[in-house]
């Protein structure tokens, strides 16, 4: 969990950077919550964040959690709470490893 | 200097500079001045009058027209007919063809230049080609696609035909040209013929070449050149191409060969210099041995070498590096002592330091006696202090010390950025970490993927925590 290890694995490990930038052809439900067909799983989750962030999602009581509203449930496996800790995971779900 | 119209009083300002540095060739470090081809002529405007052109036109956008806008050897022959037609009265002198030539040389080909050259005298028997006009198409020919040597011989044949010898501007601006486009091969190559057939390399030649060859190519290749140079040409390294090795060797941890070089530069009646022994203090810094560091110290002293501020900054910043900070703080005070100001490195050094020892505390109460001397602090220090708070668990003062930042306008780096991400997810303030996350993107620090990464595993590392029910 160093930094330098951080760099490492960004530099030495090419295919766990290109899982994050790979434009993938999105599932339907997420392909409507982005507007597009194709993305990476590093802009999706850049869209969903700013997408909480515009329409204040974030639970006034405890910042940490986030209310989805219905367009946002369609992508989080219908949870109508998630917590932020769980974005990256949750996002990761629609970016299944690639199988070759 | 005369009267020239001000749209070409850049031009003549720039060659002017190439023209005396090929007169005194050892007074300049560079005898050939960075070279921004046609920006020299880049005023000239195609259309008709010269006088409409503003002055400085040094700073204009490289979007304005150079004159030449096509490679083709007759459009540019045309070109230039119409631009002496039109300008009548305006000098037509040899620097204005010179940037003439230079402007086209930078868009066409070797052979076409040589071309445009003859067609300028052809039309203009006034016009005699300098020794400038000769290194304009050798660096062009430098830089062309060719990959053997044949068009260098070219423009170097035409000079000597036309009764200009080549001499050690010529060789540097062959040199650095070659080198610019990554032939240095050939740079060492053309460098020995040189020094057979006319001059031998000037000292910065010969060590901008070496730094070159320390810098890209194999030991054992510097080596052979040295002393290819020494034994056939007696050319000899002097104190500067001793600090280029060092410096290469240190930074790549081969201190041995650091002291080996020491004793042959010795050997040779040169005397070390203050930058040389900086130079090997940085190199045991590199590989934190803090005890070898004071001795390098001791024996300037010794040799009666006055330590300057780099030395002093190498000095704390090694100790600290090995985890020596009292011994660092003591020769802040010496430093004072001897007349010397700290600045900004020598207390993010130490700050460093004691940020390793853990004592973020420490390090912070030294941000304050830095302030107060009058010394601000840079986004390292910031770094360097966000970094110590997080590690040493003092997050509150860490998240404070983010605010101060971000207001600053700082950047982040790597390593604190991470760990300041990683003490909020460790505490369960999330959101916090994801406006760490949002700051850093706005700001640039890091790319995306690195700062999303390092949020990522945070928040996985996290979740593991949580599993094993360390946090709750």
């Amino acid at each position: 969990m160093l930094p330098q290890r951080m760099k490492q694995v960004i530099t030495d490990n090419p295919k766990k950077l290109a899982n994050l930038i790979d434009l993938v052809n999105l599932p339907t439900p997420l392909r409507e919550f982005m507007g597009r067909s194709q993305t990476s799983r590093l802009g999706c989750f850049m869209r969903v964040w700013s997408y909480i962030k515009e329409h204040n999602l974030q639970d006034p009581n405890n910042k940490n959690v986030v209310n989805c509203d219905q367009k946002l449930r369609s992508i989080l496996l219908g949870k109508p709470q998630v917590e932020l800790a769980e974005l990256p995971s949750l996002i990761k779900l629609h970016f299944p490893k690639k199988t070759s | 200097m005369g009267k020239f119209p001000t749209s070409l009083r850049s031009a003549v300002s720039s060659s002017q500079l190439k023209i005396s540095s090929s007169l005194v060739p050892a007074e300049s470090p560079s005898p050939m001045p960075k070279r921004k081809p046609a920006s020299s002529t880049r005023s000239w405007p195609s259309s008709k009058s010269p006088k409409t052109q503003n002055s400085n036109d040094s700073s204009k956008p490289p979007n304005s027209l150079p004159p030449f806008k096509s490679p083709d050897l007759s459009d540019a022959k045309k070109l230039f007919n119409s631009i002496v037609t039109t300008s009548r009265g305006a000098p037509l002198d040899l620097r204005f063809h010179n940037s003439l030539l230079q402007s086209y040389a930078s868009i066409s080909t070797a052979n076409d230049s040589i071309s445009f050259l003859r067609h300028m005298i052809k039309t203009h028997p006034t016009f005699s080609p300098d020794r400038l006009t000769y290194h304009i198409l050798l660096a062009q020919s430098c830089k062309g696609d060719d990959s053997t040597l044949a068009p260098v011989h070219q423009a170097l044949n035409l000079m000597v035909t036309n009764g200009v010898n080549p001499d050690k501007v010529t060789t540097d601006i062959a040199v650095r040209s070659l080198c610019s486009v990554d032939r240095i091969e050939d740079a060492v190559e053309l460098v020995k013929e040189l020094s057979l057939k006319h001059s031998v390399p000037d000292t910065y030649t010969y060590n901008f070449l070496v730094r070159q060859l320390c810098k890209f190519r194999a030991l054992s290749t510097v080596h052979n050149f040295i002393d290819e140079m020494r034994s056939s040409f007696s050319v000899k390294p002097d104190l500067v191409t001793y600090t280029i090795l060092i410096d290469n060797v240190c930074n790549s941890k081969n201190l041995r060969e650091a002291t080996r070089l020491l004793g042959v530069l010795t050997e040779e009646g040169l005397k070390p210099d203050c930058f040389l022994y900086n130079t090997i203090m940085k190199g045991y810094c590199m590989v934190s041995k803090g005890s070898e560091v004071i001795e390098v110290y001791k024996k300037m002293k010794e040799n009666g070498v006055e330590p300057d501020l780099v030395t002093y900054n190498t000095l704390i910043f090694g100790l600290s590096k090995s985890g020596r900070a009292k011994e660092a703080r003591k020769y802040l005070k010496v430093m004072v002592e001897m007349g010397h100001f700290p600045d900004v490195v020598t207390y993010t050094s130490l700050m460093n330091g004691l940020c390793r020892e853990g004592d973020a505390l420490g390090a912070f109460a030294l941000l304050e006696e830095m302030e107060a001397r009058g010394c601000s602090p840079n986004s390292c220090t910031y770094n360097t202090l966000l970094y110590g708070f997080c590690k040493s668990r003092f997050l509150e003062k860490g998240i404070e010390l983010y605010r101060s930042m971000k207001e600053d306008g700082m950047k982040f780096e790597t390593a604190s950025y991470a760990a300041l991400v990683r003490t909020l997810c460790r505490h369960g303030k999330i959101a916090e970490a994801y406006e760490v996350f949002d700051f850093a993107v706005e700001s640039k620090s890091l790319t995306d993927v690195a700062a999303f990464s390092t949020l990522e595993s945070a928040l996985k590392g996290l979740k593991k925590a949580r599993e094993q029910g360390r946090v709750v």
